[in-house]
């Protein structure tokens, strides 16, 4: 079957009533807690997530794409509008959007990102439609050792480049790497960690880690932060069009944008948040009125939209072809795909095609629906984020709880988000970022199986990660990747000395 | 310090000094992780390690223990050195969310969904002095009457909103 012909049983697939109204309300709750400030697209999906359960796999795959990529639209509304970004990408789109909003432009703003997001994620459609099939199929001659260094390179990039660090960053993935080994040894079937506590032999469940690291330290700390309430400028209705010279100027930087999200977006440990960073930066650089960027301008709002839509679709490439997630929502679609008994893999391609190619149609599909929705609804958002925050954060609380006790009917799940909830603040606090321990927690039992595996085959000789070109390869990689990081942070630590002491030097005299 | 910007209804932010006190909380975390991956390395070692050949139940747990007890003792090194808090901390809120919490899992199963939503809605807008305690209970109303409707009458999830009715 070649891609177009997949590509069109995707689309009859999503557009089933059934799947057609999941995708709606998918994007619909996405954009709703994605507009609320501080709360981003991983809690968003935290918290849909234990509604997909009682779906069957297709339709609940879509829901979470949906909630995905419209929880990173409509955090664009919130830092557009108010300069309190939603998601950390949507930050980028803060530094063009906030200004224009403050001009009396947010209807324009609104109206470039909302197309294009829209450019931005068929680019990602189209680079994850062409490059799946022959990535998946590269991915059947890799062995046990090749996935062992492939999820090793996904673990140690993302957690080289995350905020607080490259050391903190790796402590966090081993954290979660040895959160993952409680519960039953699926090879032995011994008990490991589970401290006598019968609700621990399955081990922590996903949405349990995500809720306490994400939702609930998420919220404890905006409290104090979030006024909710107060927007830049009213919205005028009649100023959504774009001039016909900003048209003009939307295009090359859409294409510019989808192109290079879609590279980063499908990159294991990079994610939206570089790409759209890395938008702007080249697009400073080459638009022709790069002058005026910073001062509210059309190209430098779409850029970052494009780019983190892009990545956004295109992230979905490693998560489903290698069973390896780029970013740490997408370690969350696989835990989800693996409670229904689905491994992601090259193997889902041909064993799951309506899944696969139903994703990726409804990533068309969605995108319509993120700009018809918008369009009309943008006073919606607007009167959302006029509810003042203290009457949001205890009805989040709430649904957080509800989501927790509801995958097994039993509160101790709701105890153990709580502790992690703690230790997710006190981590906010030290700057430890939890999408790390995230990653570490979903792909540390693969990584065990495919160790275990190796090891096995190659009769117990651990020279085969280095005798197997592909795992060899990686492993090279990942040690770049490492030194490249420890580099880079006694190169910053140094130039933060080298300021602070000139800073010192010079504070006498001024 | 009185001069600290304030930040939600007219409540001073906590102020800058007092977060150089409580720095230590740093050191403290490095101290659990090394604690924590001395659990994992010898709970590894009684799960038996195994052997090159056929890699023991404990022996995953035991690598990555290792490796986390070597970084823990880089991360206490680097936090002694750089003092790393990131926010000044907000108790207040911190203890009000985690009361909120555990009220909601100590009465869901005994006296039902909408009573634990009431009380953890009251208990977690404690932060917000601006709104009274009549508008309190008013929004923990409002949010367990829409719960009740939406999981259990809409989605028909199995909880019960009142236990014992």
């Amino acid at each position: 079957m070649d891609i177009l012909s997949s590509f069109y049983s995707g689309l009859l697939v999503v557009l089933e009533p059934h799947n057609l109204m999941y995708c709606f309300i998918g994007v619909f709750v996405g954009t709703f807690i994605g507009v609320l400030p501080g709360i981003g697209s991983m809690a968003a999906i935290a918290m849909i997530l234990p509604l997909t359960f009682y779906l069957e796999p297709t339709s609940a795959l879509v829901m979470i794409a949906g909630v995905y990529y419209g929880a990173e639209y409509g955090g664009s509304i919130a830092s557009i509008l108010m300069n309190i970004p939603g998601t950390p990408a949507a930050s980028i789109t803060a530094i063009e959007g906030y200004p224009m909003a403050k001009k009396g432009r947010a209807g324009v703003a609104l109206f470039s990102t909302a197309t294009a997001s829209f450019g931005g994620g068929m680019i990602g459609m189209i680079v994850m439609a062409a490059l799946s099939p022959s990535l998946a199929k590269l991915a059947l001659s890799f062995g046990p050792a090749d996935y062992f260094a492939v999820i090793l390179l996904g673990l140690i990039a993302a957690s080289a480049v995350s905020n607080g660090g490259a050391l903190k960053g790796i402590t966090m993935v081993v954290a979660g790497l040895m959160l993952g080994t409680i519960g039953i040894d699926l090879t032995t079937g011994d008990l490991r960690y589970t401290m006598g506590i019968p609700e621990l032999r399955d081990g922590v469940h996903i949405v349990i880690v995500a809720m306490g690291l994400f939702g609930v330290s998420e919220v404890i700390a905006s409290i104090r932060t979030n006024k909710g309430g107060s927007i830049a400028q009213k919205i005028d209705y009649n100023h959504f069009y774009p001039t016909r010279e900003e048209w003009k100027s939307l295009f090359a930087p859409i294409m510019r944008g989808g192109a290079i999200g879609s590279v980063f977006g499908a990159l294991p440990g990079t994610g939206q948040t570089i790409a759209a960073a890395i938008a702007y930066a080249v697009e400073k650089r080459v638009n022709r009125a790069k002058n005026l960027f910073g001062t509210g301008v059309v190209p430098g709002v779409a850029v970052p939209e494009a780019a983190n839509n892009s990545a956004t679709q295109t992230a979905f490439i490693p998560t489903l072809t290698l069973g390896v997630p780029g970013s740490p929502p997408m370690a969350i679609v696989i835990g989800a795909l693996m409670i229904y008994g689905i491994t992601p893999g090259p193997r889902l391609l041909t064993e799951e095609p309506d899944l696969f190619w139903g994703l990726v149609a409804s990533f068309l599909v969605g995108n319509v629906m993120l700009i018809i929705l918008n369009i009309p609804l943008i006073g919606i958002w607007v009167r959302l984020l006029q509810i003042p925050y203290k009457y949001m954060y205890p009805t989040i609380i709430v649904l957080i709880c509800i989501g927790v006790y509801s995958l097994n009917n039993n509160v101790f799940d709701i105890w153990l988000t709580l502790i992690i909830g703690a230790v997710g603040y006190w981590m906010k606090l030290y700057k430890f970022e939890p999408a790390p321990l995230l990653l570490g927690f979903v792909l540390g039992p693969l990584m065990e199986e495919q160790l275990r595996r190796a090891m096995l085959l190659s009769r117990g000789d651990p020279m085969v990660f280095l005798e197997r070109p592909i795992s060899a390869t990686l492993i090279a990689i990942t040690v770049a990747v490492l030194i490249y990081a420890f580099y880079a942070a006694i190169r910053a630590k140094k130039i933060t000395a080298s300021t602070s002491s000139e800073v010192q030097q010079e504070g006498p005299n001024t | 310090m009185s001069t600290e910007p304030s930040n939600l209804q007219g409540q001073p932010a906590p102020p800058k000094g007092s977060s150089r006190a409580q720095s230590w909380g740093g050191e403290i975390g490095a101290v659990a992780l090394f604690a924590l991956s001395l659990i994992f390395i010898f709970g590894g070692l009684k799960l038996g390690l195994g052997s090159f050949f056929r890699l023991g139940t404990g022996a995953f747990p035991f690598i990555s223990g290792s490796i986390l007890a070597v970084l823990a003792i880089f991360v206490g090194l680097h936090e002694w050195r750089s003092k790393g808090l990131s926010h000044p901390p907000d108790w207040i809120s911190f203890l009000a969310i985690v009361a909120a919490i555990a009220i909601f899992a100590s009465t869901a199963d005994r006296l039902g969904l909408v009573p634990a939503v009431f009380m953890s809605v009251i208990i977690a807008s404690f932060p917000d002095r601006s709104l009274s305690l009549m508008g309190k209970a008013i929004l923990g109303a409002i949010v367990s009457a829409a719960c009740w409707v939406l999981f259990i009458r809409l989605l028909n999830l199995p909880f019960k909103a009142f236990v014992g009715m």
